[in-house]
C-alpha cells in the first residue's frame, strides 16, 4: 500500500496572489501541526527551507516517527533564477542549480530518502519571442544530465505542469517530460506525476501514468484535484471521481504499489488538519472502490471497447 | 476615432507576488504615486482603499499640480480577516456589513478626490467545491448588499469587476451575463461594470461583445486593459500581446458605442518596472487605434455590418498592414 505524505510547504504560509490564509510556520510548528493529522506517515521535505538545521530536522523525523517520501528542491524562489535555472541563458545560473541539487542529493541521503523532485516553474515563458526554445532544450539536457551523473542512486523527478507562475512552463505534459528524459538518457531521471497538473494540462491521468511507466519514467505521484482551468490543489476526487478510480486501477497495474503518495492540497479558508484528515480518508476510500473492480472483467470489457457496457459495469460494481 | 485617457492602477507599482514568488518589493504610497506620475502617457491613477488611504492629505499633496487625477477608488473586499467566507454574499451579516462599510467609505473618498467611480472585484464571493455554497441564499445576499451600497449615494457610481476564477475555482460574478443580471436585479443607474479585458478572455468571452452588451444597458463604466493566453489564467499581460485582433475589435467597438470612461490597466511587471509596462501598454493601444484609423473606421463598420464579409474586413486590414510595411523606416 502506498504511504501518505504531505509536502511541508502546505503546512504553513498558505497563500495565493490575493490572500494569505495561514501564517508562516517554522519546522517545529509544522511537525506539531502534522502530528494532529491521522494516518500521516511522512513528508516531502522542501529544500532548502527545511534543511537550515539538518540535525533538528533528523531529530524531529525520528522523534515523530515520520518517513521522507522525497526532497522537493524549490528551483523557483524570490530574488533568484527569475528566468529559469535549468534553461537559463546564463551559464552561471545553470551551474548554480546543478551545484544546489548535488548538495540536495547529499542531504537527501542524510535523511534516508532516495528521491528528489523539482517543479521547474520559472523555466518557461510568458510572451512569444521571449525564450529561445532551441537553446533552452540544449541547456536543460546539459544541466539535468550533470545532476543525474552526480549520484545515480538518487532518482531525480521532473514535476511537469502547464503554467503558473509563467503562462507556459517548459515541461507541460507527460509526453514532453518522457521525451526529454529519454533524450537525456539517464536511468535516474523521470517524472513526478502530479494528478492535478496532469488534469490541468488536458491529460487522462491513468493514460499519463501508463505512458510514463512504459518509458520507465513513472517515479513519483502527487495527489490533488482541480477543475481543469487552473492548479487549484483541491481535495482528491472532488471533481474527477472516476478519473481517480481509473488512476488507482492503473497504478496497481503498473506496479506503483509500495511507494508514496505526496499531497499538495490547499486548505485555504478551512482548517488544515481537518482538510488533510478528509483528504487521507477519501484517498483510502477511492483506493478501496478502485480495488473493488473485478480486474479480469474490466480488462475483458476494455477489449470490447464498449462504453455502454463499461459504464454500466462501473456503476453496478464500484458504487 | 475617439481617444481615451489612460490611468494606472497604483497597486501594480508596489509589491507584486503570486503563490510562489515575490517579484517586486513593497512600496509606500508616495513611491507608487511618484512612479505613476513619471509614467509617460498616464494622466490618472486608480488607488486602493483602504491600503493607499492611510493619509489622504498626503495623496492630495502629491497629486496637486502633477496633472494626475484619481480615475477611481478600488475597494478591496477580499482579505482573509473579514472575508474568509465571502463579502457581498457572505452568510455572516458582519462580513456583509463590513463590505458595505468599506465600499461606502470608498464612495465618499472618490467624491472627495473628484472622481465619481468606485470599482471592486468581489473575489471573496466564490467557491471551490460542489455543495460549498447555498446559491439561492448567496445570490440573494449579493444583490441585497450591492443594492444597499448603490443606494448610499447616487452621485458615485459602483463598477463591479467580474472575473471567472481565482482565488476560488468559481467566482459568483464570473461573466458579463451575470454582471448584467445583477444590474437588472438591482435596477439602479449608478451600478455598472469594470470590463477587465483579461478577465473577459479568461471567461471565454470576446471583450468587444461584452463591451457592446454593457453599453447597450448603460453599464459600461470603466475598463481594465490587459491580455492573457486565453486558457483561464489571469496573467495581466500587455494589451494585444496575445489577442491582437480581438483587441482591435474591442477598440473599434468602444468607439462605436461611445465609451467615455478611462482606460485603466492591470499589468504584471514580473521583470522590469511597472512604469515600463504601463507606458508600453499605452503605446500598444495607441498604435492599435492608429492602425484602425488608417484602415478606416467607417469602412470597417460598413463591412462588419454586412453578413458574410469577414474575409473582406481582414483583406482591408491586411492591405493596410502591407502598405505600412513598405514604408521606409525613418
Amino acid at each position: 500500500m502506498n504511504k501518505l505524505a504531505i509536502i511541508t510547504g502546505f503546512l504553513g504560509g498558505v497563500k495565493n496572489r490575493y490572500i494569505t490564509y495561514e501564517p508562516d510556520r517554522d519546522l517545529v510548528e509544522k511537525f506539531k501541526l502534522a502530528a494532529q493529522i491521522n494516518a500521516l506517515e511522512g513528508f516531502e521535505l522542501c529544500y532548502p527551507a527545511d534543511f537550515s538545521d539538518i540535525g533538528l530536522l533528523k531529530k524531529l523525523l525520528s522523534d515523530y516517527g515520520y518517513g521522507v517520501s522525497a526532497v522537493n528542491v524549490r528551483t523557483r524562489r524570490t530574488g533568484k533564477w527569475w528566468r529559469g535555472s535549468f534553461t537559463s541563458s546564463h551559464q552561471q545560473e545553470r551551474m548554480e542549480v546543478v551545484d544546489e541539487i548535488k548538495e540536495a542529493m547529499d542531504a537527501t541521503r542524510e535523511v534516508g530518502a532516495a528521491r528528489i523532485t523539482t517543479c521547474p516553474l520559472n523555466d518557461g515563458h510568458d510572451y512569444v519571442f521571449e525564450m529561445n526554445y532551441i537553446d533552452a532544450y540544449r541547456y536543460a539536457q546539459e544541466t539535468f544530465s550533470a545532476i543525474c551523473e552526480y549520484d545515480p542512486g538518487i532518482k531525480l523527478c521532473i514535476e511537469y505542469k502547464w503554467n503558473d507562475p509563467r503562462t507556459r512552463c517548459f515541461f507541460a505534459s507527460a509526453g514532453e517530460t518522457a521525451a526529454f528524459c529519454n533524450a537525456v538518457g539517464a536511468d535516474n531521471l523521470g517524472a513526478t506525476l502530479d494528478i492535478g497538473h496532469s488534469i490541468q494540462t488536458g491529460e487522462r491521468p491513468a493514460q499519463a501514468a501508463a505512458l510514463l511507466a512504459q518509458a520507465g519514467r513513472l517515479f513519483y505521484v502527487h495527489l490533488n484535484d482541480n477543475d481543469r482551468n487552473f492548479d487549484w490543489d483541491l481535495i482528491p476526487g472532488a471533481y474527477h471521481f472516476w478519473e481517480f478510480i481509473e488512476f488507482f486501477f492503473y497504478l496497481k497495474e503498473l506496479g506503483y504499489t509500495d511507494d508514496w503518495y505526496a499531497y499538495d492540497v490547499m486548505s485555504k479558508e478551512i482548517d488544515t488538519v481537518e482538510t488533510f484528515n478528509t483528504v487521507f480518508d477519501i484517498t483510502r476510500k477511492l483506493e478501496k472502490l478502485s480495488d473493488g473492480i473485478d480486474r479480469s472483467a474490466a480488462k475483458s470489457l476494455m477489449q470490447e471497447r464498449n462504453p455502454a457496457k463499461i459504464m454500466r459495469f462501473l456503476y453496478e460494481t464500484v458504487i | 476615432m475617439r481617444r481615451w485617457k489612460y490611468t494606472a492602477n497604483a497597486s501594480f507599482y508596489g509589491l507584486r507576488r503570486d503563490r510562489f514568488t515575490q517579484y517586486q518589493p513593497a512600496a509606500s504610497v508616495r513611491e507608487k504615486l511618484e512612479r505613476v506620475i513619471a509614467t509617460p502617457g498616464i494622466t490618472g491613477v486608480e488607488l486602493k482603499y483602504p491600503y493607499d488611504f492611510e493619509d489622504p492629505r498626503l495623496i492630495r499633496q502629491i497629486l496637486d499640480d502633477s496633472g494626475i487625477s484619481v480615475s477611481a477608488v478600488n475597494v478591496d473586499i477580499k482579505d482573509s480577516e473579514h472575508f474568509r467566507f465571502g463579502a457581498l454574499a457572505a452568510s455572516d451579516k458582519t462580513a456583509r456589513d463590513k463590505a458595505f462599510e468599506l465600499l461606502t467609505a470608498g464612495m465618499d473618498l472618490a467624491a472627495e478626490f473628484g472622481s465619481d467611480l468606485v470599482s471592486t472585484c468581489p473575489l471573496a464571493d466564490g467557491y471551490d467545491y460542489p455543495f460549498q455554497l447555498d446559491f439561492t441564499e448567496a445570490w440573494g445576499f449579493f444583490i441585497e448588499t450591492v443594492s444597499r451600497v448603490c443606494r448610499y449615494r447616487g452621485d458615485v457610481r459602483l463598477a463591479l469587476e467580474f472575473q471567472p476564477h481565482e482565488p476560488h475555482a468559481h467566482i459568483l460574478l464570473n461573466n458579463v451575463g451575470k454582471m448584467l443580471h445583477v444590474c437588472a436585479e438591482v435596477g439602479l443607474p449608478n451600478l455598472g461594470a469594470n470590463l477587465d479585458v483579461g478577465h473577459s478572455f479568461a471567461a471565454l468571452e470576446s471583450p468587444a461583445e461584452s463591451a457592446a452588451l454593457l453599453a447597450a444597458k448603460d453599464r459600461f463604466f470603466y475598463l481594465h486593459a490587459s491580455d492573457n493566453t486565453g486558457d483561464g489564467g489571469d496573467w495581466d499581460m500587455l494589451s494585444g500581446s496575445v489577442h491582437f485582433w480581438h483587441w482591435i475589435e474591442l477598440l473599434l467597438t468602444m468607439d462605436r458605442v461611445g465609451y467615455e470612461g478611462w482606460i485603466g490597466a492591470d499589468l504584471m511587471a514580473k521583470f522590469g518596472t511597472a512604469q515600463n509596462f504601463y507606458s508600453t501598454n499605452v503605446k500598444l493601444i495607441n498604435g492599435m487605434i492608429t492602425l484602425i484609423e488608417n484602415v478606416g473606421v467607417g469602412e470597417l463598420h460598413r463591412l462588419i455590418s454586412e453578413s458574410g464579409s469577414t474575409t473582406q474586413v481582414y483583406d482591408l486590414m491586411a492591405d493596410r498592414l502591407e502598405r505600412l510595411s513598405q514604408f521606409p523606416a525613418d
